[in-house]
């Protein structure tokens, strides 16, 4: 009689045997997240890092993808390229991560786009910038759901050619990468649009400057019909500070890249901010007025304070989980085949990653910097959006680039 | 052709922002002289200031003399900080090795950065310019910040004030001497560890002070210990470490190279300074107007 009461237990217990490794089908897919977690740069890595978390706990509130939840090992490159290399590689090779995500500096990501293609994983980068990372040093293994200094400073030419007066140009940007891509990509594009466009002075403050009146001085001194800068965070924020009271943006006009138009600067300097000058940021709240996107701004202040990044991390997941999805695996060969002229839908519209050279057809939003009380009392209005079509380098110009930097 | 009254703007441009470099070097040359300790952290104790600042200027906000309170309140904070630190610390490596305290001063700006960021986030902060500094005035066909006129007016007032503090109080004397015979100084009966407390709190209300009044010309961000603590450290190189008038002279030269290495080749500015340090250095090792090294006892 025991007996029997012990097969009976055997045959109850069996199937849930079978429930219990079919359970183990659904284990995590794992992805290590790599951004600065403290120091001044992570007030564009934070706001990015809730945006990847808003899309996760979204994404595995659905049932995640393949029926397999997202899991994310989150580690601290400390903006630093050995930091993150070091980092990836142990994302790689102890934790066994199926993917990558993140990166934050052109430095940065090149680094680990480096690791990336060694160790032949997948890499997807939501914030760096530099062209060279999808161009010169373009490879099979990194995708970039951000948009690059070409796209932006060729956008930028587009709207200070839009004005045919501004023909004599200042420009101030920092001494790196990104100051000199973006700025190269500006007055590459401006030149073609605008032939008559003259370049009466260039300043190149280095990274960190905290001291800008003497540039000031030098620029009131050249009477430019346009500044352009790519000054960003804090360099934006001391140069206001002291262009202020010199009266600087009354008597010049000025463009901005570098997301000056961010709802953070804004916010940073409050009625200090001025008004009239173009500039840019990834999102703003108000814009574009529709109801995905409404959903989004609501979804993400509930976890934390609008901020214009989160969106970067926002949509680099849904692009993964997308192609993982289209896949039907998460095997890396694979997955990259799905990525090539994806296209998905985004709170600011659709998104395609372009075949050849994995780069997202991410634009930003451009205005004009308007104050009218409320919080922040300046904000970017009169918003646009400019995309990278026809912006972007086609595929024969990234050949060319790539096969002169063999 | 840049005229006259160009070449004037970009000379006060460089002599404002030899104002405030002058306080924080003032401060760091001070305890180097007296206490013997390179104090790494004296560019945090600026970062304090500068944050203190903000935060009493936000506080009072309502307020129009909110800036002015500010200017008041934040170097005493930073001198109580750093008294506790000198108390409770700092006075038990005075008899150890140069070593030892070069180790523990980066202790402490390790500290003070971590809490920079626990207090008062990573995110760029600004205080505003007091309404009536806000402005500019006319000079011939240019514009100067009023502001910056306002240091250039502070920043000699404060040097002559050390100097007279130095030079024709008991205080100042005691202090100086200190500088030249600590040992000495002690068999007199003088209690040389209160001294040090006081000039170390002193130095550092100066860094606090220095702190206070560029914030409102900058924007406040962990980080901006270090890049001051560097040009600091030019600045005494350069003038000589220890001596009041070379402080002066050295933040007048770091200034001036600025404005004008700007115009000349802008891409090189920095390395002028850094060219003119190292001159300095193999020519004069102990600066434009220090004093060769006696071997101190």
């Amino acid at each position: 009689m025991r007996r029997l009461a012990n097969l009976l237990w055997v045959i109850i217990l069996l199937p849930l045997g079978y429930a219990a490794s079919s359970l183990a089908q659904s284990e995590p897919i794992r992805i290590g997240v790599l951004y600065p977690l403290g120091g001044p740069a992570a007030i564009y890595s934070k706001p990015a890092l809730v945006g990847h978390e808003l899309a996760r706990d979204e994404i595995n509130a659905e049932g995640g993808v393949l029926g397999r939840p997202l899991e994310f090992l989150v580690r601290d490159t400390k903006v630093k390229p050995d930091v993150a290399v070091r980092e990836a590689r142990a994302l790689v090779l102890k934790d066994r991560v199926d993917f990558l995500m993140g990166g934050l500096s052109s430095a940065v990501g090149l680094a680990i786009s480096e690791v990336a293609r060694e160790h032949r994983v997948l890499i997807v980068q939501p914030i760096p910038k530099s062209s060279a990372i999808t161009e010169e040093r373009g490879h099979r293994y990194v995708v970039r759901t951000a948009s690059n200094t070409v796209i932006e400073g060729r956008a930028a030419a587009v709207l200070a050619a839009k004005n045919p007066q501004n023909r004599r140009i200042y420009t101030i940007s920092l001494d790196y990468e990104y100051g000199h891509k973006v700025t190269e990509a500006f007055i590459e594009h401006l030149r073609r649009l605008n032939p008559a466009v003259e370049i009466v002075g260039q300043a190149w403050p280095r990274l960190g400057e905290t001291q800008y009146t003497n540039f000031i001085t030098a620029i009131l001194e050249a009477q430019p019909d346009l500044v352009y800068s790519s000054l960003w965070g804090g360099h934006f924020v001391a140069f206001v500070k002291q262009a202020n009271p010199l009266g600087y943006f009354q008597r010049l006009r000025h463009l901005n890249v570098a997301e000056a138009g961010s709802v953070e600067v804004c916010r940073t300097l409050g009625e200090e901010m001025p008004a009239g000058i173009i500039s840019n940021a990834y999102d703003v709240p108000e814009f574009p007025d529709t109801p995905a996107h409404r959903r989004y701004v609501e979804a993400y202040t509930k976890r934390a304070p609008y901020a214009s990044w989160g969106i970067q991390g926002y949509i680099a997941t849904y692009f993964l989980a997308a192609a993982i999805e289209k896949a039907g695996t998460t095997d890396t060969e694979k997955v990259i085949d799905a990525f090539e002229g994806l296209t998905i839908d985004t709170p600011i519209g659709p998104q395609t990653i372009r075949a050849f050279d994995h780069q997202a057809s991410r634009g930003q939003v451009w205005g004009v910097i308007t104050c009218g009380g409320g919080d922040p009392p300046c904000k970017l209005d009169h918003v646009e959006y400019i995309g990278a079509e026809g912006l972007w380098n086609s595929v024969e110009e990234i050949k060319r680039l790539r096969a002169q930097s063999q | 052709m840049p005229d006259f009254s160009f070449l004037l703007v970009q000379f006060l441009n460089g002599l404002s922002q030899a104002m405030t470099l002058f306080l924080i070097a003032a401060g760091l040359s001070l305890i180097f002289g007296v206490l013997g300790i390179l104090n790494f952290a004296h560019g945090s104790l600026y970062m304090l200031g500068a944050y203190f600042t903000f935060t009493v200027v936000r506080l009072f906000q309502e307020d129009a003399a909110a800036f002015w309170l500010a200017v008041l309140i934040a170097p005493v904070a930073v001198a109580l900080v750093s008294g506790a630190i000198e108390w409770l610390l700092l006075r038990r490596l005075y008899a150890r090795e140069h070593l030892y305290q070069l180790l523990f001063t980066y202790a402490i700006v390790l500290i003070i950065s971590d809490f920079v960021k626990f207090a008062w986030g990573t995110d760029n902060l600004s205080v505003s310019r007091p309404a009536v500094l806000a402005g500019a005035v006319r000079l011939f066909t240019r514009y100067f910040a009023t502001y910056d006129v306002f240091l250039l007016i502070a920043g000699p007032c404060i040097a002559l004030g050390l100097w007279l503090l130095l030079t024709h109080t008991h205080w100042g004397k005691t202090i100086r001497a200190a500088a030249v015979d600590r040992e000495m100084l002690a068999a007199l009966g003088v209690n040389v560890p209160r001294l040090f407390t006081t000039v170390f709190v002193f130095g550092a209300w100066l860094g606090g002070l220095g702190g206070a009044l560029a914030a409102p010309r900058a924007s406040l961000y962990p980080g901006m210990d270090v890049e001051i603590i560097v040009e600091s450290f030019i600045v005494v190189v350069i003038g000589g470490i220890g001596n009041l008038w070379g402080t002066v002279l050295g933040a007048f030269v770091l200034g001036q190279v600025n404005a004008f290495g700007i115009l000349l080749l802008p891409r090189f500015a920095m390395v002028f300074i850094y060219a003119l340090m190292a001159i300095v250095l193999i020519t004069r090792p102990w600066g434009l107007l220090g004093k060769p090294l006696v071997q101190a006892r």
